[in-house]
């Protein structure tokens, strides 16, 4: 690979620890996701349920890497002239007043009309030129000199259009503006697409990608990401709050709690310094936890339940 | 390496994974850049290489931990034998006696030469190649031959008439069982890896081109099934949500383009549009006794079409005629065909009469953007056809399709007047199997795009 590989991507293990010297946790499919990006110079295309931190891994990419992140999000009727470039027209009008008003200077001497023209065409074309491009997301990414971060988030809410527009630029690193010409990425940023399944994406973009899936994370993992996000949180409490997550993704919701629910669940309870889950503080604040209230009213005549559950199964793992 | 990796991507093709030669290419450099040395991550890499959906994923695992499950030569079986070294004085001179390749490999013991040996002969036997378990038995003689079975049996029978070293033939005789063993645990994952999906692809496809009349109940469940994943196959390819109209947005460039000649003055405005005109489409579907046997096909046509089209409405009728637009949009396939067949079916057919009521109905909402399909065999019990009614609405429409579950050559005989709507017709097709179904499915999805 031409790129220089900067040394935290030396291998999947070394990011995974990098990662979680950031603050970030992750299993070994997304350390090998990212370091295959990394190497093969691929997008990956990143799925999951919503709050699993697939744009927070691109944003802890771009920390890693120590450089930009370029943020495009996509929505209904995203077209070009918003995802790549836009002409400057504001500056395009004065620059053609300008010229107007110079035009005598520069036309000064020319006899007829065919030497004014002439003379006219050894001034380049600078009305569609670079300086008037206003560069949008895409653009830029190409731009930067240092490798960036693009993170293309929710391309499912984009048309169908747009994604075949991306194609061109995810497995060649260049774009094809009609006026100047093709502009290729001075160097090649790491492209992340994050998608919520709301339509199915073309079998041609996919191919072009990486495809991770970013599950919700098992108990083990989720300790530790919360352990690292909210480490004021006591040992015992922190057990007990994923397991009760964990046992609210096994019942029939309409959205089941992700990870970043439980974070700014166990942030909740730090502020209200609890120390012990009983059913009073679970039912004030489920809310934080459940979205929907049909979700929170099949919750809370379970609690007990619940809760009871969690009390006899943990001092069991303990010993 | 490579041409491992390429075989286990030829058995997840066998099961249905769509995994074109670029994505090959990526994992085999993916792979390249991950090495081999840690399982777990190597599953991982074709993972993100080579599925590129939840489903596939779980179908990648689970072939994986098939076919990276190397051959059971036995190992363990064979070293226990061979350890007691008191053998291997008697059997130092009986090597002797053994001339042939595979004998002499059994009794060194040579598991790495025995497994190549057994994977080449395979790979000749066409073990990947099998399609019924009939095969299996054959395929996995093919590999015991191969492996020089043939001069291993003929010594070994030398030696018995003999009477000589009776018990390295016993012992010899053991090991070739667990050989045969091995083979056909072998050829059996690879009947499993490479040949489990072929036998249903074989179905499905025998489905598709069999008449709908012809089938029994558990077929037409298997059908019905079909029919679905046809029509969402086909909703995923045309899903285009249709775009908001963007009239009021001014395309700056076009509009300097436009009056470039106009000293820079913007006199000439441009603006953006990009709406998609998409047609209404109407369909109509007979469910009267004539059509008995297709009617519950047909209305699963209508069903998917009313799933996978975004503005369809859909009528019923056998003497009346009815919408159902708001059932099928509601319901669940099973129940809501149910449901209207229960309700409307089994009365006698009237063209006649079903045009009027659709001429009350909707007549004035068919307009040139509008697409009327019927599916019916224009049966009419020698009543009055009303073509005429027939004739207004092809005018009014963009395109009118009539579907008819008969052969052509049945059409027009009896009481079929086919030939009194045929000239309002923009097509007409025959519509009796799945793959008719699938094609003008297809085509009308492209045309609505």
């Amino acid at each position: 690979m031409s790129r220089v590989t900067p040394t935290p991507f030396q291998s999947p293990d070394s990011i995974r620890q990098h990662f979680e010297q950031l603050g970030y946790i992750c299993s070994d499919a997304i350390a090998t996701a990212v370091y295959l990006a990394v190497q093969l110079e691929k997008p990956i295309l990143i799925e999951g349920p919503p709050g699993v931190g697939k744009t927070e891994l691109a944003k802890k990419t771009a920390q890693l890497l120590n450089s930009d992140l370029i943020r495009l999000q996509c929505y209904e009727g995203l077209d070009e002239a918003k995802a790549l470039y836009e002409w400057k027209y504001s500056k395009q009008l004065l620059y053609t007043q300008l010229l107007k008003d110079k035009l005598g200077d520069v036309l000064r001497g020319a006899e007829g009309l065919e030497a004014s023209v002439e003379r006219l065409h050894q001034y380049g074309d600078i009305f569609y030129s670079e300086n008037f491009l206003e560069a949008r997301p895409l653009l830029q990414a190409l731009q930067q000199p240092e490798t960036a971060v693009l993170l293309i988030d929710e391309i499912d809410k984009s048309d169908q259009e747009f994604e075949a527009f991306l194609l061109e630029m995810l497995s060649d690193y260049q774009v094809s503006v009609p006026e100047i010409g093709t502009v290729r990425a001075q160097s090649r940023p790491v492209v992340m697409l994050t998608s919520n399944n709301t339509r199915e994406l073309g079998d041609a973009l996919k191919r072009r990608c990486l495809h991770l899936y970013i599950p919700f994370p098992d108990a083990g993992l989720e300790q530790r990401i919360v352990a690292t996000q909210v480490p004021e949180l006591g040992d015992a409490l922190r057990e007990q709050l994923v397991a009760f997550v964990e046992r609210l993704r096994g019942m029939a919701l309409k959205k089941v709690p992700a990870v970043s629910e439980t974070i700014d669940w166990a942030r909740a309870l730090v502020l209200l310094n609890v120390q012990q889950l009983d059913k009073q503080w679970t039912e004030d604040t489920l809310n934080l936890l459940l979205k929907f209230q049909d979700d929170i009213e099949l919750v809370t005549p379970e609690l007990p339940q619940l809760l009871n559950e969690i009390n006899n199964t943990l001092p069991g793992m303990k010993n | 390496m490579d041409s491992t990796l390429v075989d286990f991507i030829q058995s997840l093709r066998h099961h249905g994974l769509p995994v074109s030669p670029a994505e090959t290419l990526d994992a085999l450099q993916a792979v390249a850049a991950i090495g081999v040395g840690n399982r777990e991550r190597l599953k991982i890499t074709l993972g993100l290489t080579l599925a590129k959906s939840l489903a596939h994923r779980g179908q990648l695992e689970e072939l994986f931990d098939r076919f990276f499950d190397p051959p059971k030569t036995s190992a363990s079986p064979l070293i226990q034998f061979d350890a007691p070294a008191d053998i291997d004085t008697p059997a130092a001179p009986a090597a002797n006696s053994i001339h042939s390749e595979l004998g002499q490999l059994l009794l060194r013991n040579d598991q790495p030469t025995l497994q190549r040996q057994l994977v080449i002969a395979a790979e000749q036997a066409g073990a990947k190649d099998m399609q019924m378990f009939l095969q299996k038995k054959m395929v996995s003689n093919r590999i015991l031959m191969d492996m020089g079975d043939r001069q291993l049996q003929k010594e070994l029978r030398q030696l018995e008439s003999r009477q000589q070293q009776l018990q390295l033939v016993a012992e010899l005789q053991q090991q070739r069982q667990q050989l045969i063993d091995t083979i056909n645990d072998y050829v059996e994952q690879q009947f499993l890896l490479y040949s489990r999906n072929r036998g249903n692809q074989l179905s499905e496809a025998t489905l598709q081109q069999a008449k709908l009349s012809n089938l029994d109940s558990v077929q037409l469940q298997q059908l019905m099934r079909l029919v679905l994943k046809i029509a969402k196959k086909l909703a995923s390819l045309h899903s285009r949500t249709r775009k908001v109209s963007k009239r009021g947005c001014l395309d700056m460039r076009r509009t300097i383009a436009a009056n470039a000649a106009l000293d820079g003055h913007l006199l000439h405005t441009r603006w953006k549009s990009t709406r998609i005109e998409r047609p209404r489409v109407m369909v109509i579907c007979d469910i009267s006794g004539s059509v008995s046997t297709y009617a519950r096909f047909l209305l699963l046509f209508v069903y998917a079409l009313q799933d996978v089209l975004p503005r369809v409405r859909s009528f019923v009728f056998s003497n009346q005629m009815h919408e159902v637009t708001s059932q099928f949009r509601e319901l669940q396939p099973e129940a809501a065909i149910s449901q209207v067949i229960e309700r409307w079916s089994g009365f006698s057919t009237d063209y006649g009469r079903a045009l009027q009521d659709f001429s009350a109905l909707a007549l004035s909402q068919v307009d040139s953007k509008t697409q009327v399909i019927m599916l019916g065999d224009a049966r009419n019990n020698h009543d009055l056809g009303r073509a005429d009614i027939w004739k207004e609405v092809h005018n009014r429409a963009q395109r009118v399709l009539w579907l008819n579950p008969e052969d052509r050559s049945r059409w027009n005989t009896g009481d079929s007047i086919m030939r009194l709507y045929a000239p309002y017709c923009s097509m007409l097709e025959t519509c009796n199997s799945l793959r008719d179904m699938e094609r003008v499915l297809g085509r009308l999805l492209k045309y609505a795009n």
